[in-house]
């Protein structure tokens, strides 16, 4: 089987990573532009992709903007906030059908690029500055959205877990912003906090399908009307910090499950030659259904419907998530305990290293067949400066022993104790 | 082994319904690494009441397609799980209202998984002591569902809208419902819904169709089944009205959570009509309150609306209803608007371009798959 690669290139300050493949009907195109996380402005930045994508310059009402969409033969359009490490990183993200299949006179592609280079350097303008009917609309919007974090309970603790464990790292910011900062944004702030983005960010554009490096970049070169420059690149964020005395926060809300959250320092990142044995830590404790959280805290004691760990690997984050009976905290919290000790005091069997890795490599395999997923672990070596292949990682993580994960373990700290509980507090 | 191919997307299946009446499929794709199979049974939360053959109808407790799907991965030699975890395969299943799917994606060792999925599917071991176990966990999947708003919000609506047709009812079931359920219960929902003459087996991706069918006829030759008898499932008549205009509940939320929906009067389509009636009705919705209308731009603007507003279609021979709603601060407004602007609608008619816009973005949508 022939390995697709992305071939890089960089007009001004976008770099370019292009991935020719004739296996997807579609080209998937990803903008990842970041920032440093900083308090003074991250709630402008995460306002700004809102006000963007409701129109541009040439296309200034947001109907036509979404028509000019559904003509492209319903080309999908979207974007995300979202923080990696200390970074916070807006990406839009673009899909539209190769011409081939269906019956378009003109390039679909070069239609996809014009919109999005427009939609980031072209916005739709009045005297100047955004229309300050957007601007407003999308203030309501991001505001809607932070205040909604609270309705998804899992999710609401998993947040708190990470706010109240990083409170003295940017981390602690929510990649969507402050609540408080959102009504003092004006027009003219927002556009000028934009056009500093604008010159400030690390800009990386992906387009994976059936083009070519020449076409994306004379694509480029037509639609995105970016300033002159080199591209920037990505801070490595210090993740050596140690965990203190463990912190235990019990909060009350009106739920009917406890929802238990810890967070972890691993202290290794993406780009440390220890990555390959925490991934497998990871996931021996909790990454998977054979891992020992699930077999544990589920299936033998039965506590919960979900035990698990996820790790933030630019960061040197683990969190370990579940949702229990309110009555059974002490027990969950000692189970869980128990599982990181015998993590440490290597407890760790032949069949779950074997299983773990067989696991890993699935998963390392498969993301070869998604254009989005190929978008996504590539811009992990762009993001931490360490160029690792899925193949090269999989012969990693293949290689890992025992003592490996044990000197990961060793390395692990508990910092934070996070539970959601019920009734209000008093 | 028939040969079915479909020009329009450029994709060939291959399908063959073996002696004991198991039907597979397969959709090989060139260039892929990764294998996804599904093995599923016509058996959902709705079949709650049946018989078969010409034996008298049994009524189940509610929940129990569920239940029975999380005690399908428990076998004598451990968690199932834990083989796919060795084979390098990630597994897992759902259960919805009329079916139940058990899956996995690979990309080595794509035989043996194959085989793995298709042994632990029809071998149940069901005891006293792992069915007790299980009500534990089914419990906090329950209590997980009901601090989650938008399921509640879903399923309010679907409760609201049907008398007596079982779709009303949490496909998980009650805590209280699932205490009912033993053993005995769970083996005679396992024989009737089981049989291969009730499943389909769908493999896709860098695979080689003829070695696949090689395969599973083998392994489905050395089983034995007993004949397959007619499965009857009985639904009380389901009245045209909704059971309640309006239901509310109150959770801890930012905003409400608002849906409506419209229950079909007809029901009975099958096969072709069905889907034809399915797209018109999503194309329709679409045109009619797509994120590229004029109703949803209005909405949007006075701020009765979010990004997470949507909606959805749902369609079997029995029912067939659409959800539409999201967060919003106002709901009697919204629902005000909805109805002046359907109103407008039944009397002017859908704008033509806009229908075929919508009609050109669905069918790229299914090209691109």
């Amino acid at each position: 089987m022939t390995v697709d690669r992305f071939e890089r290139g960089s007009i001004g300050r976008l770099r370019l990573h292009v991935m020719p493949t004739k296996r997807f009907k579609t080209f998937a195109i990803s903008l990842f532009a970041g920032v440093p996380l900083s308090e003074s402005t991250v709630t402008a930045t995460a306002l700004t992709p809102f006000v963007l994508r409701r129109g541009t310059a040439s296309t200034p009402e947001t109907i036509a903007f979404r028509e000019r969409l559904d003509d492209m033969y319903g080309a999908g359009f979207g974007f995300d906030v979202y923080k990696r490490g200390d970074s916070q990183i807006v990406q839009f993200r673009m899909d539209v059908i190769n011409d081939q299949f269906v019956s378009s006179d003109r390039s679909l592609l070069e239609a996809a690029m014009r919109l999005l280079g427009e939609v980031l350097t072209e916005p739709a303008l009045e005297g100047g500055v955004f229309r300050s009917k957007y601007v407003e609309a999308e203030k309501t919007t991001v505001r809607k959205r932070l205040e909604a974090i609270v309705n998804d309970k899992i999710r609401y603790a998993a947040e708190r877990c990470i706010e109240v464990m990083c409170a003295e790292e940017p981390y602690r910011l929510h990649p969507l912003g402050q609540l408080d900062a959102i009504g003092a944004i004006t027009p003219e702030s927002l556009y000028a906090s934009y056009r500093d983005w604008l010159e400030r960010a690390a800009f990386d554009l992906y387009v994976v399908g059936d083009t070519s490096m020449e076409e994306v970049a004379r694509l480029v070169t037509e639609s995105f009307k970016l300033s002159a420059g080199q591209p920037a690149s990505y801070e490595r964020p210090d993740v050596t910090r140690e965990a203190g005395e463990v912190k235990v926060v019990i909060e009350r809300m009106d739920v009917s499950q406890g929802k238990l959250n810890m967070g972890l320092r691993t202290r290794i990142d993406y780009g440390d030659d220890r990555y390959p044995a925490l991934l497998m830590y990871n996931g021996i404790l909790g990454g998977y259904p054979h891992s020992k959280l699930f077999m544990n805290v589920r299936e033998r004691a039965s506590l919960a419907y979900y035990a698990a760990s996820r790790l933030d690997g630019h960061k040197g984050l683990m969190t370990i998530q579940s949702g229990i009976e309110i009555g059974n905290y002490d027990k969950a919290v000692q189970i869980i305990k128990e599982q990181l000790d015998s993590m440490r005091s290597g407890k760790l069997s032949e069949l779950e290293m074997s299983q773990t890795k067989a696991m890993l490599a699935n998963h390392l395999r498969e993301l070869q067949d998604s254009a989005y997923e190929q978008i996504a672990y590539d811009f992990n070596a762009v993001l931490s400066g360490k160029e690792r292949s899925p193949d090269e990682l999989l012969g990693r993580v293949q290689a890992v022993t025992e003592a490996d994960i044990v000197k990961v373990a060793e390395r692990v700290m508990l910092d934070t104790i996070y539970f959601l509980r019920d009734g209000k507090e008093e | 082994m028939e040969r079915l191919v479909y020009s329009d997307v450029r994709e060939t299946l291959y399908r063959e319904v073996l002696p004991n009446g198991l039907e597979v499929i397969v959709l090989p794709k060139e260039g892929f690494r990764k294998t996804y199979a599904t093995f599923s049974t016509r058996y959902g939360s709705i079949d709650n009441r049946f018989a078969v053959g010409d034996r008298p109808p049994i009524e189940v407790p509610d929940g129990i397609a569920h239940f029975l799907e999380h005690k399908m991965f428990e076998e004598p030699t451990g968690d199932i799980f834990a083989t796919f975890a060795s084979q390098g395969a990630s597994a897992n299943a759902f259960t919805s209202f009329d079916r139940t799917v058990y899956l996995f994606s690979a990309t080595e060792q794509i035989e043996k998984n194959l085989v793995t999925l298709l042994d632990f599917v029809q071998h149940p071991y069901f005891t006293d002591e792992n069915v007790e176990k299980e009500k534990g966990i089914i419990e906090q999947e329950i209590n997980m569902y009901r601090d989650n708003a938008d399921w509640r919000v879903y399923f309010g609506l679907i409760d609201a809208m049907y008398h007596n047709h079982p779709i009303h009812i949490d496909i998980a079931g009650t805590v209280e419902s699932i205490r009912q359920i033993d053993k005995a219960t769970l083996y005679r929902c396992y024989e009737t819904f089981y049989h291969p003459g009730n499943m389909m087996l769908f493999v896709v991706g860098g695979v080689d169709a003829e070695r696949i069918f090689g395969l599973v006829r083998d392994n489905q030759s050395r089983k034995s089944f007993p004949p397959q008898e007619e499965i009857r499932r009985f639904f009380d008549a389901e009245p045209e009205s909704v059971k309640k205009p309006k239901t509310k509940a109150v959770l801890p939320v930012s905003l409400p959570k608002c849906m409506f929906g419209f229950k079909e009067k007809r029901t009975g389509f099958t096969g072709r009509e069905l889907q034809r009636r399915e797209a018109a009705t999503k194309l329709m919705l679409e045109s009619l309150i797509g994120p590229s209308s004029p109703l949803y731009q209005s909405l949007y603007d006075d701020n009765l609306i979010s990004d997470s507003f949507g909606h959805e279609y749902n369609s079997a021979p029995d029912y067939a209803f659409s959800v539409i709603g999201g967060d919003t601060p106002d709901p009697d407004a919204l629902l005000d608007r909805f109805r002046v602007a359907v109103d407008r609608a039944l009397a002017d008619g859908l704008q033509k371009t806009s229908f075929e816009r919508a009609k050109r973005k669905k069918s790229a949508v299914i090209c691109a798959c």
